[in-house]
């Protein structure tokens, strides 16, 4: 890992002592066992459960809310509301949608509260209670008396800008941003005018992507129990401990040391849980209330209802194209619902992969009084590369060309002014277009097979940021040349803490055996950046590397440590990149099979190649990318969350309603990694985590089109939508 | 947080409570009395686990609950046999995490939709969120923890470690429970098979392909689960 001499060195890499070979997780064991402990496997002595009771109407007023009745229930040990508790839960929504910002968390208007009033939207949180089991706290929730004055509703993003429309907020519909203002996001770069009056052909058109709930297996809870009047315990499933120690320190009036938050396993992450969420704050409080522990559970609906999903959007967009093939300019209008809280930014990616400069951008979060919107692994990108690049894919076949040549044509590629620390995509799709062998599998004439089942290929490309940043890790070694790593990880699935332990062997020049990882307690871990944005390997990982430098050289110094001694090395690095953009690359190449008669889609052959630097454990990174892009074909093919315009009530929560992919729909992805080693990161590692999702919708539109010769421009892209398309 | 009104209210509550500080000792033996309840395990009462010891600052005083009919069942779990008196509402899944502690079948939706809580019942994979405990007696199930023999795992969870089978782990027992029943009565499946039998056990990590190839590579190494 020295320091890079070259913007464009990328070395190809092999395997090195430890990192680059398949390495076996170190807790795999625990996993296939059940021995590995979620929050809510652990019980503590007097500990009390907990139930949320959410609102049942989309918007409405408390008028007065009676726990009178749910308090005299045998069992039940306490009830809190918005009249008992106003805590601001500042993680979960504040204007701009920034990570905690205590700045904005005074400044903003829209402030969110534990349990809010007015609520709005099915499923707001309006009172808790903690009971001796959780059949006392269930049947005590149903003794809770409120006096509802219902308020009109909006659950569709463009009625909610229509004039008239029911307002979520005294300001309006439009999410605000740091300064309260209604401001949309994007703005020109360029001068698109120009670029469209340099265009032959002017196209536009409308995308919508659909709302997609993280929906990991692990519906969230949270244990929380005070170890004195001025310590909290949180067990929580968080993807970041430090984070989320910090957010709801801030948010109960503590300081960070106040609180220890402890996560050793996690049921799957996929976004926005990198802070604290409200049932935190909601197990806290009433573990304050009852001087007992507390454990708060989550039901599915709860779950489904009750976090995020990633946001849904209408997009209106314009390109302009010479004859040539030459894209000269790009317009998108886009509007991102996101809830009536603005827990995210609702941004947009994809438009950023192409080399065209003069762009318009006008993205603007919305409020419905529909669920909250948030982080989903690539948070602003499947519904960001799904419009443009089906738009792009379209023009290909309008000019004559074919889609990848037409990509290779238009994507960004270096410049003097946009730098990278080193550029594969010409690698990517070069590799997939042979992979997947596309000059037999794409057909030249959509839908042009006999049918009544067609075949047809389609293609993406994306890339995706491997920023560097600080993280921390700390490494000690005792006199039996024992190491021990504490990295604030949680290892929400990727195997975050194999991983580190991996960097560390491999830095220190020892058997991976020899290192023990302890991981997951903000009380015994430094600050670990969190896992999310794909960058726990990066940051994480470099300071890692670091602190095993250190070890080492004070090793060399004073030699192993005797007796009771232990050397201790600490690392928190801040790398940079030299004003170079540092990207991660790939290319998916999908074929799938239609029935025209059904309406019903398979995904026949799956192509992922991706460059993200130097593979350390290429088995779980293989996997990564696999597990990614079969959620990509569920955001392309099934998932969605339907509302009710009549009611404002969601129909379909759950797995079975968002219609998840089982072991019977999806193909086996076949991953290719074009590893290199730009010089930064641990041994060169990028990210990994996300960036096999960002293509799936796309590329699986791509080649809808291709086999039935219709552009499908509604995710997701169901059996009805085909059959009432090809009708 | 404000609490401080809230405090104010419920003095009188505390101070009810602080003046029977045996009311759940009281309840405990009263209900245990009251139902001839064999005590199943050590600890394995949650639903007077809250230990009140009168300083709880809650804001209702300690009351008893109200007791709830059970039944007396008799299973075997992984190869235990256990006499236990059921509460009638409970799913097997409650018996077998809340009072056996057998944690390794996990609740992902608690109605019957993405299998993380299959164990064996008589052989066959069932949903235990969906199946009564009361149901089970007579039977024999094992779960994730009875997958092990001699401390050595069987070779359908050895192929789940060399095959990165679990990313999160959450879906894991319940995959590794609906394959085992597989191996049991078809020892070489196909990968057409596998994904047949495994279909009622989804995976938000969406690591499929890794499973179903664990599953293949376990057969092949054992020409069975077990």
């Amino acid at each position: 890992m020295s320091p890079p001499t070259s913007r464009t060195q990328q070395a190809q890499v092999g395997p090195m002592d430890t990192v680059g070979r398949d390495t076996r997780r170190i807790d795999a064991y625990e996993r296939v066992t059940g021995r590995a402990t979620y929050t809510r496997d652990l019980t503590f002595p007097g500990m009390l459960y907990a139930r949320v009771l959410r609102s049942p109407h989309p918007h409405a007023r408390i008028r007065s809310i009676d726990t009178s009745r749910a308090e005299a229930l045998p069992g039940v040990r306490a009830v809190i509301t918005h009249e008992t508790h106003q805590v601001v839960y500042g993680s979960g929504s504040i204007a701009g949608g920034r990570q905690y910002s205590d700045e904005a968390k005074d400044i903003t208007v829209h402030k969110r509260y534990m349990f809010d009033n007015p609520v709005r939207h099915v499923g707001q949180p309006v009172a808790a209670v903690a009971a001796v089991d959780r059949y006392v706290a269930e049947e005590a929730l149903e003794l809770i008396d409120i006096d509802w004055e219902e308020l009109p509703f909006v659950v569709d993003v463009e009625e909610a800008l229509e004039p008239g429309a029911p307002r979520i907020w005294p300001e309006g519909n439009l999410g605000l941003d740091i300064r309260n203002e209604p401001l949309p996001m994007g703005g020109v770069s360029g001068d698109p005018e120009a670029g469209f009056r340099a265009a032959d052909r002017v196209f536009t058109d409308r995308y919508t992507t659909a709302f997609v709930q993280d929906a990991q297996l692990e519906p969230r809870s949270a244990i929380a129990y005070w170890e004195s009047d001025d310590k909290l315990v949180l067990h929580t499933p968080t993807q970041g401990i430090s984070n989320c120690r910090h957010d709801n320190a801030k948010d109960l009036g503590l300081e960070d040391h106040q609180v220890q938050v402890i996560c050793k396993y996690m049921g799957g992450g996929f976004g926005d849980k990198n802070g604290s969420y409200y049932f935190d704050l909601i197990a806290a409080t009433l573990a304050k209330e009852t001087n007992a522990p507390v454990l708060v559970e989550l039901t599915r609906k709860d779950d489904w209802l009750g976090t995020h999903g990633r946001w849904h959007t209408v997009q209106d967009l314009e390109v302009g194209v010479t004859n040539d093939g030459t894209v000269t300019a790009i317009r998108l209008n886009a509007h991102s619902g996101m809830g009536p809280y603005l827990r995210r930014s609702g941004g947009l990616s994809g438009i950023d992969a192409y080399a065209c400069q003069d762009v318009d951008r006008t993205i603007y979060p919305v409020h419905t009084n529909r669920m909250v919107s948030g982080n989903f692994r690539g948070p602003s990108e499947p519904q960001g590369y799904f419009p443009i690049q089906s738009m792009m894919d379209g023009i290909a076949y309008e000019l004559g060309m074919d889609p990848v040549d037409f990509a290779l044509k238009n994507m960004l590629r270096p410049t003097d002014d946009i730098r990278f620390t080193n550029y594969m995509l010409d690698e990517c799709i070069e590799r997939g277009r042979d992979l997947f062998d596309w000059s037999s599998r794409w057909r030249p004439q959509p839908g042009s097979d006999p049918g009544p089942i067609k075949r047809g290929a389609g293609m993406s490309f994306m890339m995706f940021r491997a920023g560097v940043g600080p993280s921390s890790a700390i490494l000690r070694v005792d006199s039996q040349g024992r190491y021990t790593l504490f990295v604030g990880v949680t290892d929400i699935g990727p195997g975050a803490k194999t991983t580190m332990a991996m960097l560390a062997a491999e830095e220190l020049g020892v058997a991976l055996e020899r290192v023990e990882v302890v991981w997951g307690d903000t009380d015994r871990c430094p600050y670990s950046v969190g896992e999310s944005g794909s960058r726990t390997t990066m940051m994480t990982g470099f300071a890692v590397v670091e602190a095993a430098r250190d070890l080492k050289g004070q090793m060399a110094d004073r030699g192993i440590p005797s007796g009771d001694d232990v050397l201790i090395a600490s690392a928190t690095p801040t790398p940079g990149t030299e004003g170079q953009r540092r990207m991660c690359f790939g290319a998916h190449f999908v074929e799938v099979e239609a029935d025209t008669q059904l309406g019903h889609v398979r995904v026949t052959k799956y192509v992922a190649v991706h460059e993200s630097g130097r593979i350390l454990n290429p088995l779980p990174a293989r996997d990564q990318i696999r597990g990614a892009a079969i959620q990509g074909i569920g955001q392309a093919l099934h998932e969605d969350l339907l509302y009710d315009p009549r009611n404002g009530h969601p129909l379909n929560a759950g797995y079975y309603g968002a219609r998840h992919v089982t072991h019977m729909d999806v193909p086996e992805i076949e991953v290719t990694f074009i590893q290199t080693d730009d010089g930064y990161g641990p041994y060169g590692a990028k990210t990994v985590g996300e960036a096999g999702i960002i293509l799936g919708p796309s590329a699986v539109a791509n080649a809808i089109y291709n086999a039935i010769g219709v552009r499908m421009k509604e995710l997701p892209i169901t059996r009805q939508k085909i059959l009432e398309a090809l009708a | 947080m404000d609490r401080k009104d809230k405090q104010a209210e419920t003095t009188g509550s505390d101070a009810a409570s602080s003046d029977a500080p045996s009311t759940t000792d009281l309840s405990r033996r009263d209900f245990l009395e009251g139902t001839g309840a064999a005590l199943v395990v050590a600890g394995a009462t949650p639903t007077f686990a809250s230990a009140d010891d009168g300083t709880a600052r809650g804001n209702r005083p300690v009351q008893q609950v109200a007791p709830v009919p059970t039944t007396a069942i008799t299973l075997t779990v992984n190869g235990t046999r256990r006499t236990i008196q059921a509460q009638d509402r409970w799913t097997l899944n409650e018996l077998l995490r809340d009072q056996l502690q057998l944690i390794g079948s996990k609740i992902g939706c608690n109605r019957g939709e993405c299998g993380a809580c299959t164990v064996l019942l008589d052989g066959e994979p069932v949903y235990s969120c969906s199946t009564l405990a009361v149901w089970a007696d007579g039977r024999s199930v094992v779960t994730v923890e009875g997958l092990e023999r001699n401390g050595e795992v069987s070779p359908l969870q050895q192929a789940f470690m060399d095959y990165n089978a679990p990313q999160c782990g959450f879906c894991t027992p319940g995959q590794l429970m609906a394959a085992t029943a597989l191996l049991e009565r078809n020892s070489s499946p196909t990968d057409g098979e596998v994904r047949e039998a495994l279909v009622g056990n989804l995976c938000r990590c969406s690591n499929y392909n890794s499973i179903v190839e664990a599953v293949l590579a376990a057969a092949q190494t054992s020409g069975g689960a077990r």
